[in-house]
């Protein structure tokens, strides 16, 4: 069992995605970064989607109150057990009144915890994951506080070190390449606003929640007499409101919306998303749909390697 | 006669089909969940959208070849619903802006939008989200340039011929004209969606 002692900005406990809610308005919800959420869970031996905790920007603290085995990947700059600096991407084994501290992230923006048998989370609409806006899943449906009691389902002690090879640890700069398809309304912009869409550099705005990063530097100006029909959008649609600063949706998209959708976030990179932090520079690389699929089941093969041995 | 529509790909792992009507894609969204291998079918009012697992990518192009929907529509003979609405004031902000916008005074808005009987035709955006048609079809007003960031739970927005509810607190891109207590989502009700596509809608002023 773990007792939060600091929650940092926002924690929560993630899992699979809230698959087939999306026409009741339910979003998928889950890790914003899938993939360093399911090299966590590894680590410590759990399926690919046990709940882990997604921690934002770090600044996470908690005391160990069982023998325990844990993992942190994603976004690290220090973590520290009982003062020491301890290691990412490696199995962790810690004893009672141990104190792990995620120390604040400067390159990347989520950090996972994964414990060996997973936390407890409440279920709701088939998924464990936490959907702060309707107080879904994980811990009754809200961010981590100081108090907490986070509890392990099963005994979480695993009997073996492991490590993510070196090839599959995802490293975050302060810049990002995104294969991206065009969309239903990417015909709305003009020859120049397209070529600037997949050839220019945005910086991440200010606004980079689970819900959406927007896409700043330059505005687009999709032809809209801001009357279109409100349409399906998923994680990885980029959306143009009329302010003319896209904004790219994440785990959290909304399941509808009313914007030209002028761009979609293949999904092999998706769960790069999840990483980007304002002021990243973030360019996306247009991919044909068929040539981003072949993308997406090569890299899926790459990562089953280790994900899946 | 059953019109043939034709897929479009709008991302990798997603494929669009228009048609001409909310009916038409709530109809055609429920045949596809039945039919296909996808992650979600979801109705917009005008599309409908197949997400899907790459790995079953040939699987839902074959499928989706060949589709068809009826332009029919089933009459509703359950009674409307009614939903009060506190117009204007704190909750509703924008709706001296769009009575303006439509050249109407306050009262003559009201009275349009508790008069008609309005019916849902969608769920959307966030859970219990209810896009309501009804309005005439001069009460067109463009949605915000940029939406706001915090939009509380309750409020009642029109925009492009609808009115929509939000169930939730969250960022919201419609003019707000008032607010209802009605709660259109119940997380853990045996039924938490309060509206369903189809349902008929009266608005009362409180």
């Amino acid at each position: 069992m773990l007792v939060v002692t600091k929650p940092g900005l926002q924690s929560t406990l993630q899992a699979a995605p809230r698959i087939g809610y999306r026409h009741f308005g339910v979003p998928y919800a889950g890790p914003a970064d899938e993939l360093s959420h399911a090299l966590a869970n590894r680590l410590v031996g759990n399926t690919a989607t046990t709940p882990a905790l997604e921690i934002t920007f770090g600044g996470f603290e908690a005391e160990v109150e069982t023998e325990c085995s844990i993992a942190v990947t994603g976004a690290y700059d220090q973590i520290h057990i009982s003062g020491q600096t301890a290691p990412a991407h490696t199995t962790l084994h810690l004893k009672s009144g141990d104190r792990i501290e995620i120390l604040p992230v400067t390159r990347g923006t989520r950090t996972y915890l994964a414990i060996a048998t997973g936390f407890q989370a409440d279920e709701a609409f088939g998924s464990k994951s936490t959907y702060l806006p309707a107080q879904l899943g994980g811990l009754d449906g809200r961010a981590l506080k100081a108090g907490d009691r986070l509890k392990s389902v099963g005994s979480p002690v695993l009997r073996e070190t492991r490590e993510t090879p070196v090839s599959h640890r995802p490293v975050f700069a302060h810049a990002v390449a995104l294969r991206a398809c065009a969309s239903a309304e990417t015909d709305l912009l003009d020859e120049a606003d397209r070529k600037s869409l997949f050839e220019d550099t945005f910086i991440a705005g200010r606004q980079a929640t689970r819900m959406g990063v927007t896409l700043t530097g330059r505005t687009l100006s999709p032809m809209s007499d801001g009357q279109m029909k409100s349409a399906p959008v998923f994680p990885g649609t980029i959306q143009c409101p009329p302010s003319g600063t896209p904004v790219v949706l994440l785990c959290d998209a909304q399941t509808t919306g009313g914007y030209p959708r002028i761009g979609h976030i293949a999904r092999c990179d998706r769960h790069l998303l999840g990483q980007i932090r304002p002021g990243d520079q973030t360019k996306l690389l247009q991919r044909r749909p068929e040539d981003a699929l072949r993308d997406y089941a090569e890299k899926r093969k790459f990562l089953d390697t280790w994900l899946k041995p | 006669m059953p019109t043939r529509l034709i897929p479009r790909r709008i991302a990798d792992d997603v494929i669009e089909l228009q048609v001409s009507s909310p009916v038409e894609a709530q109809t055609l969204a429920s045949a596809l969940r039945e039919l296909v291998p996808a992650e979600d079918v979801i109705a917009g009012l005008d599309r409908v959208s197949v997400q899907f697992h790459p790995s079953c990518a040939a699987q839902i192009e074959h499928a989706l070849q060949d589709v068809t929907v009826e332009n029919k529509t089933k009459p509703n003979s359950a009674p409307p619903i009614e939903i009060g609405i506190s117009y204007g004031g704190e909750y509703g902000p924008d709706l001296a802006s769009v009575c303006e916008a439509l050249d109407l005074s306050t009262d003559a808005f009201i009275e349009t939008h508790t008069q008609r009987v309005h019916t849902v035709e969608m769920i959307g955006f966030t859970p219990g989200f209810s896009y309501i048609s009804g309005l005439p079809e001069n009460f067109s007003v463009p949605r915000l340039a940029s939406p706001r960031p915090r939009v509380p739970a309750g409020s009642v927005g029109v925009s492009a011929g609808f009115t929509g509810i939000y169930a939730l607190n969250g960022p919201g891109g419609w003019p707000l004209i008032g607010k209802t207590d009605a709660e259109l989502f119940r997380a853990n009700n045996q039924d938490p969606f309060l509206l369903t596509p189809g349902q008929l809608v009266r608005f009362r002023a409180l």
